[in-house]
């Protein structure tokens, strides 16, 4: 065996790899040159806090791409499970802590459901997740009865928006006190800890255990995998449900967040949003290749953007087509990259 | 003069980037002639990968040659596609069918080149032209109808006339009758009888020695890519031919140092791979390398992935030391100690995107990290343990399986068997394709294991891999051994040939 200068230096390798970082990279310093306002610590924050409970919802996202599959019932499955969240502590009175695990409950389900479908019956999860996306809609509306539920408990609200944190402000030393950077910082709600620490769980899910191995191998050729004693039917299954249990967390999450919890939270619009960030962040929509911290690059990208439009307050809708210009760009870009020389 | 001749053709083994390499002793082609006459039915015989299939697409343009020339009617001619060959009046029928199911005869027969009527499909035209040709070919079909409600023969007569309404000069067929019942292979020798009426000449590719006598008129053996001899009608004898397919002298590059131990260590009883074949039994011992030959479609992987649960099988019973496995599934059969070495190593036997060191844990996640998570240098050390056991020829460790080439591509998918410490090892053709170095290196590990007490089932196709290798041989035919052969004297490579084709048969 000897060692052999490959063809490809250091520099392409990282471009390659961590594409979605040169892009938030290049994003990013274009915005805070041209655009008003965006470079300021509060707004750099409220990108943060924007990003995070898209982040939980695209960690799920990504294992599932990683399969080769998608999940196109995202969005939808996140206003079921909003719907329900408000159903229980509003309607019902349920406290938070029973509220919280059942709504994760009801996600797992879900996904238990959608990979069930993909995996036994074979149907390929485009058109799958498409169709119970819409089933779990509808149930959504007839359960919400089309209402949405606003000011909801505090038990619950306090799950996402408490200040970790805030205490600490007070220790600071003298002349600290004024700093804006660390205010901020420190006033971050749990929320945002909450995505951090599922980045973190899922960084190690993917990377680092024999499942995340399995997983990719599964999603590059799915009979090598099962031939090399890979158990293809439960892994396949289980990364749905995992992948709906985070939709599930991010419905919680984002219910809070926005303190109302109804049916059409998530959507297609939602799903879409999610796509785009997981490919940006290099996940390849024909299964194998993702990584989670080009992920956690991607949603940036797509906050950032939304940011920047409603900074300049052009055109509201001028989101929408920039998002769709960007999902095409990765995917060429994409192409481009695994082109065979 | 002849109607075609084809002279010198060479055709050099590709590496991965699909560049020739030249430089290397082993060639698909080496130098072979090949005359047809007008008018003859020329039978081309010889083992799996003796260069047949690959010297009928250089005549029917699918592949270029390196060297030599094509003559037609003594003028040289050179087929870049399968259309440019057509164009010469060369038609191409591969034994896999080419007809779209949902279309009509009609529609298959004229596609790519549908009759226009004013810009428009013009259907009456071609549902005529389309019955002439038929009617003429002596068969009774509707054009109108669905090819994919034809029997299997109906569509193989289909094919056969899209390629004859080109006005073929020269008809190839890919081993035709390979999925034929008896009755409908009566109906395409009826055809095929008409056709050689109206002088159009055809090659014949076949393994059937019974068909021989019943179509041929000359026949021409290929043997490693080397044209070994022509015989006419008068000296088709099962002998003879065997003796040209076969007769080369055993190299040197098989080593027997193992000794086979008493225990069995796999026993499969009266398995059945389809409902209707006949059951299966066999058994290999401790430190036993036990072979498998037969035919490609004999049913030998089928019966490699029924063991090894990759497939469903009817009734019978697997013993893994002695003890009955209740159920067959690849995930608990490596972690009893049974691993799969698949046939085709680019489809099912590698990851061709992830690195050397991915592919070669793989198998072995299981054993390596029994906690999940994949923490320190132990996939590494195992990588670095195989490539250097095998001689794998690479830059590092991290280096995708698919720039590897195809030897070393096959030693990292024995290093991933290997790794999961193996008491059983069933190998699917083990060295295919692959040149003659890495060959003798991937004998030399098979002996070892071996010699270590693993026992090992190979299918093989190469006759004097599996003499060389074997210490009994197992012979498959039409999906059920036909024979075992437990004495080294016994395993003579005409023995084993006849009895894979089936000498009663008919010739003798």
């Amino acid at each position: 065996m000897q060692k052999k200068d490959t063809l490809e230096t250091g520099w392409t390798r990282f471009l390659k790899e961590h594409g979605s970082i040169i892009f938030f990279a290049v994003l990013f310093l274009a915005a805070s040159l041209f655009v008003n306002n965006f470079f300021t610590v509060r707004n750099v924050f409220t990108v943060i806090k924007q990003a995070a409970v898209p982040l939980v919802a695209c960690m799920g996202l990504m294992l599932i791409l990683t399969t080769g599959g998608i999940d196109l019932s995202l969005g939808y499955t996140l206003g079921l499970c909003s719907v329900l969240l408000g159903m229980m502590t509003k309607r019902y009175g349920f406290p938070a802590w029973t509220a919280i695990p059942l709504t994760l409950c009801v996600g797992a389900a879900v996904g238990l459901l959608n990979g069930s479908i993909v995996q036994f019956l074979k149907v390929p999860a485009f058109i799958a997740t498409l169709g119970s996306g819409y089933v779990l809609f509808g149930i959504a509306q007839i359960f919400g009865k089309g209402d949405a539920f606003y000011q909801l408990p505090g038990d619950l609200l306090a799950f996402g928006t408490a200040r970790p944190l805030s205490g600490l402000m007070d220790k600071l030393p003298e002349g600290a006190g004024g700093n804006l950077f660390l205010d901020q910082f420190f006033k971050l709600p749990a929320y945002v800890y909450i995505a951090a620490l599922v980045a973190v769980i899922i960084f190690f899910l993917r990377h680092k255990t024999t499942y995340g191995r399995s997983l990719s191998a599964f999603g590059f050729n799915a009979a090598t995998a099962r031939l090399s004693g890979i158990r293809t039917a439960r892994l396949h299954v289980l990364t749905y449900v995992i992948s709906s249990t985070l939709v599930a967390l991010a419905a919680v999450l984002l219910t809070i967040r926005v303190d109302c919890a109804q049916s059409n939270l998530g959507g297609s619009n939602y799903t879409f949003e999610i796509v785009t960030a997981a490919v940006v962040g290099g996940t390849s929509l024909f299964g194998g290749v993702s990584s989670v911290v080009n992920c956690i690059f991607g949603v940036l990208v797509t906050k950032t953007l939304e940011n920047v439009v409603n900074l300049l307050a052009i055109n509201i809708y001028l989101f929408q087509p920039l998002m769709g210009l960007v999902i095409l760009l990765a995917i060429v870009l994409e192409a481009f990259k695994n082109r065979k020389l | 003069m002849a109607l075609l001749e084809m002279k010198g053709i060479t055709k050099y083994i590709f590496d991965s980037y699909g560049v020739a390499i030249r430089n290397t002793t082993v060639k698909i082609l080496d130098k072979v002639d090949f005359s047809l006459e007008k008018g003859e039915v020329h039978i081309l015989v010889g083992e799996n990968g003796a260069g047949k299939s690959t010297l009928m697409k250089v005549l029917g343009g699918l592949i270029p040659p390196d060297e030599g020339e094509i003559l037609l009617d003594g003028k040289p001619v050179r087929p870049r596609s399968a259309r440019d060959a057509l164009d010469l009046g060369i038609g191409f029928i591969h034994q896999e069918l080419n007809l779209c199911g949902n279309l009509s005869v009609r529609d298959n027969i004229f596609m790519g080149r549908e009759l226009t009527h004013k810009g428009m499909k013009d259907g009456k035209e071609m549902r005529r032209r389309s019955e002439e040709l038929l009617k003429e070919m002596g068969v009774n079909i509707d054009p109108d109808t669905l090819v994919k409600n034809l029997s299997t023969a109906q569509q193989q007569i289909i094919e056969i006339a899209k390629v004859f309404s080109y006005d073929c000069r020269i008809i190839i067929m890919d081993e035709p009758t390979s999925s034929l019942t008896k009755t409908e292979i009566d109906i395409l020798f009826r055809l095929i009888h008409r056709l050689k009426a109206q002088g159009v000449s055809i090659i014949y590719i076949s393994h059937r020695l019974e068909e021989f006598e019943r179509v041929g008129d000359r026949l021409s053996v290929l043997r490693d890519g080397q044209y070994i001899g022509t015989l006419e009608k008068e000296a088709f004898h099962v002998d003879r031919i065997v003796s040209m397919m076969v007769g080369r002298a055993l190299g040197a590059m098989y080593e027997n140092t193992h000794v086979p131990g008493g225990e069995r260590v796999l026993e499969v009883r009266a398995l059945r791979l389809e409902p209707h074949t006949a059951p299966i039994s066999l058994h290999v011992n401790r430190g036993e390398i036990v072979g498998i030959g037969g035919l490609v479609g004999a049913g030998r992987t089928e019966l490699a992935k029924s063991i090894f649960g990759y497939r469903k099988s009817f009734g019978g019973q697997v013993l893994y030391n002695g003890n009955p496995l209740k159920k067959l599934d690849p995930a608990l059969l490596i972690r009893a100690g049974i691993i799969y070495l698949t046939e085709d190593r680019k489809t099912e036997g590698l990851i061709l995107d992830m690195g050397i060191r991915q592919n070669i844990s793989l198998a072995s996640l299981f054993r390596l990290f029994p906690r999940l998570f994949m923490f320190g240098h132990k996939e590494e050390e195992l990588a670095r343990d195989m490539v250097g056991r095998l001689n794998v020829v690479c830059n590092a460790l991290e280096q995708t399986a698919r720039t590897l080439s195809g030897g070393n591509q096959q030693k990292v998918v024995l290093g991933k068997c290997l790794a999961t410490q193996p008491k059983l090892l069933i190998l699917d053709e083990p060295t295919r394709g692959i040149d003659v170095g890495a060959k003798a290196e991937i004998y030399h590990m098979i002996d070892t294991i071996a010699r270590s007490g693993v026992a090992v089932l190979m299918i093989s196709s190469d006759m004097p891999e599996l003499i060389g290798m074997s210490d009994r041989i197992y012979v498959m035919r039409e999906g059920a051994i036909v024979v075992e052969i437990t004495e080294k004297a016994e395993m003579q490579q005409e023995t084993i040939l006849e009895h894979t084709i089936g000498r009663t048969g008919g010739v003798a």
